[in-house]
């Protein structure tokens, strides 16, 4: 180095041309690793039976150097031997074997990728470090890669899925998920399956020698499958970089972030005020803040998080209205509010008497929260107090909390399964009628006292409910708490917007 | 250039084998950068003294000035409020007997008086380069570590996000009888931090601590500009 001078300029770094469609919708793909043993548990045989299972849309070409058959297919021995172009490839052979089979993958002119194989980098072994370096010099030559040590790509429109997916979505929807994690990566997919998240693509990249953070929020950006960008981080390669795709994605498009690994305490030694202050949480902290981006701090949170963005309107809501049953739920609710910065104003009075006449008395409360006083109202009147609630100009979102639980009571009474004598297809078509005719959200939180052996009905009563509101787009919550503070979210970044 | 007379400064430190910045020095560093420092002058010689006061004008407060020293306070380095020259004279004996053994000298400088006092500073992030940190200074910084970071290069909007976002925000505001801050040069202060992060790699950190408001306007009190080794 020359001096203590460097100018650091704006530099921007140049990303290879790559053809991302043919590495998530490819028509042929190649997975090298696929035993013609019956009752394999290789990683390449679990792979295939996944993307067999899933109902991949393309060709599938397995791999293996003692050829043989699997499911009808032929087992070619070499990827080179494969006749006709291959856009993706699938590696999951012993790590040492790895760039043996890439150099024939980039020979062959695939597009991509993914290695399943572990034994790299994450090792910290001399060895594992020379076989990374191996594959990122034969990746530079022009084949992107994901990985290694990673779960892959999931594209519910190809059909691609994860290592151990077989049985994910095949639904499309508007959220891409980045992580480095696979685990991270499998278990939102299945979370998301049943919670109403619907994926436009997911990629766990593992160690991320090649194609990782930075390219990948570039590319997702501006992908038009992508609405929601969603992510998980534990270590960056670059912060310059990240910095620079992250802030131009989130003025794109909301891109929500969990960053694993945060300790308080700075890892060096510092002499001054300000480096004792950073440390990695604060920094973190400020710089994505600083990009646009929305923070969460743990995985339940990123899935809440994630799916009030997939599911709301794009703008925020500062005032809401809250209708439930059941004592505490309005100084509850008051109280998380204002912690998040939401508005619960009382309606105003012409409104509130309209509502009254639908509310059973006494002990009822038409001010907002409004308090329905007993779990039981009907889902018509339930209907008529939302649309009243709507009224009110500032109301831009409302929330309806139904404690469903309490009508075990009654079924138990009658002798008849609880699911029968709910009516949580009519309450979930009461709360989309109001949608439709008001145009104000309404987001529904199922809370679930009753989650013992003894009540397996409720819990399938639940998620029957949850089924029915997700299949007309209302969004689900567990609790009121991460109902709000999702909004809370939302609203954080389309405010943020403004500015 | 106009860092030109800054990088002549760290570069000496670094042939000299040193870490860091005295106050003196870190000083002229931001004031090359047009920072608003202190009026001050360094002076060894006990004939300099006279000259030196009637320049900076009384009240005037005196530091002993040494990179090897970095808390001045616990060794009673540091004599403010000093308004005569008998006053001055007997902080000029105290302080080069303190001193005694450190290469140094007598800092003289003018007294900001405010009653408000704020912390800038820079780090240099192991993943994201030059970080501006802003807050609550003197005192303040340790006891409720009331700061926020932005990752340079600031734009002028995250320079006000900052001084937006830090919990005690209002006393930036026309408060119990105090005008308000002016957050413009606060701004350029942030921003200007952050670009000497990005101008000079060998710096590693930087406080200044504080920064006191003075009507309306910013001073830098006092400096630390920490180098690495690389």
């Amino acid at each position: 180095m020359s001096g203590p001078v460097k100018k650091d300029g704006n530099r921007k770094p140049r990303y290879p041309i790559t053809d991302f469609e043919r590495i998530f919708h490819p028509r042929r793909v190649a997975i090298v690793g696929v035993s013609a043993e019956e009752g394999s548990t290789g990683f390449g045989s679990g792979i295939f039976q996944a993307i067999k299972a899933i109902g991949f849309a393309g060709e599938i070409c397995p791999v293996n150097p003692r050829g043989g058959r699997i499911a009808g297919l032929t087992i070619y021995q070499r990827v080179l031997d494969i006749p006709g172009q291959v856009d993706f490839a699938i590696i999951a052979v012993a790590a040492q074997h790895v760039p043996g089979v890439l150099e024939d993958c980039l020979k062959k002119g695939i597009a991509g990728a993914e290695i399943l194989s572990s034994g790299f980098s994450e090792l910290g072994t001399a060895e594992g470090k020379d076989l990374e370096r191996q594959i990122k010099d034969i990746a530079a030559k022009g084949i992107r890669v994901i990985g290694p040590n990673c779960f892959g790509i999931y594209c519910p429109a190809s059909g691609l899925t994860l290592l151990p997916g077989p049985d994910l979505s095949r639904e499309s929807g508007p959220v891409a998920f980045l992580a480095q994690s696979g685990g991270m990566a499998i278990d939102l997919a299945h979370t998301g399956k049943w919670l109403g998240i619907r994926f436009s693509k997911m990629v766990s990249f593992g160690n991320g020698a090649d194609l990782r953070e930075a390219e990948l929020l570039r590319y997702l950006a501006d992908d038009p499958e992508t609405q929601v960008i969603s992510m998980y981080m534990e270590g960056i390669r670059d912060g310059g970089d990240f910095f620079r795709e992250i802030k131009a994605a989130a003025s794109k498009k909301p891109v929500i972030v969990y960053k694993g690994g945060l300790s308080r305490a700075g890892r060096r030694t510092v002499a001054s005020h300000t480096a004792s202050m950073g440390g990695s949480s604060a920094i973190w902290q400020s710089v994505l803040k600083q990009a646009g981006a929305i923070q969460v701090h743990d995985s339940e949170e990123l899935t809440q998080v994630t799916l009030a963005f997939a599911m709301l309107p794009k703008k925020s809501f500062k005032s809401i209205s809250i209708i439930g049953g059941g004592g505490a739920i309005g100084v509850a609710a008051c109280d998380i509010a204002e912690t998040y910065g939401i508005d619960i104003p009382p309606l105003s009075p012409d409104i509130q008497s309209r509502i009254g006449n639908f509310l059973p008395k006494p002990g009822s409360s038409a001010i907002n929260p409004i308090d329905v006083a007993n779990p039981y109202v009907a889902p018509q009147a339930l209907k008529e107090i939302l649309l009243g609630a709507a009224q009110d100009e500032r109301i831009e979102l409302q929330i309806i909390v139904s404690l469903l639980f309490h009508y075990q009571a009654i079924a138990r009474l009658f002798q008849k399964p609880v699911a029968e004598i709910t009516p949580y297809r009519e309450l979930a078509q009461a709360v989309r009628d109001v949608v439709d005719q008001t145009g104000k959200p309404v987001v529904a939180v199922l809370p679930n006292a009753k989650r013992g052996l003894d009540d397996m009905d409720i819990t399938e009563l639940i998620a029957l409910t949850r089924q029915e509101y997700i299949h007309r787009g209302i969004p689900v919550f567990d609790e009121l708490h991460d109902a709000i503070r999702a909004v809370a979210r939302v609203n954080a970044y389309y405010e943020g917007k403004k500015t | 250039m106009k860092n030109d007379k800054a990088i002549r400064l760290i570069d000496r430190a670094l042939r000299q084998g040193r870490k860091t910045l005295s106050e003196y020095e870190s000083k002229q560093v931001l004031a090359a950068y047009g920072l608003p420092v202190t009026r001050e002058v360094l002076i060894n010689d006990r004939d300099h003294l006279e000259k030196t006061v009637q320049k900076i004008g009384f009240p005037l407060v005196m530091k002993g000035c040494s990179a090897d020293i970095a808390h001045k306070t616990e060794k009673g380095l540091i004599h403010v409020d000093i308004r005569n020259i008998t006053e001055a004279k007997k902080a000029f004996r105290e302080i080069m007997a303190g001193l005694a053994g450190f290469e140094g000298g007598v800092l003289m400088q003018q007294m900001i008086s405010g009653r408000r006092e704020l912390v800038m500073g820079l780090t240099r992030d192991a993943q994201f380069g030059p970080c501006v940190m802003f807050g609550l200074g003197g005192i303040f910084t340790e006891i409720l570590r009331d700061v926020i970071f932005r990752h340079a290069p600031l734009e002028p909007r995250d320079a006000l996000a900052m001084m937006q976002e830090i919990k005690g925000h209002k006393i930036l505001d026309a408060v119990r009888g105090m005008e308000e801050a002016d957050k413009e040069i606060l701004a350029d202060m942030l921003i200007t931090i952050g670009d000497i992060g990005l101008d000079i790699e060998a710096i590693e950190e930087i406080d200044l601590n504080p920064v006191i408001i003075s009507g309306t306007k910013p001073f830098v009190v006092d400096a630390l500009i920490v180098l690495n080794s690389n």
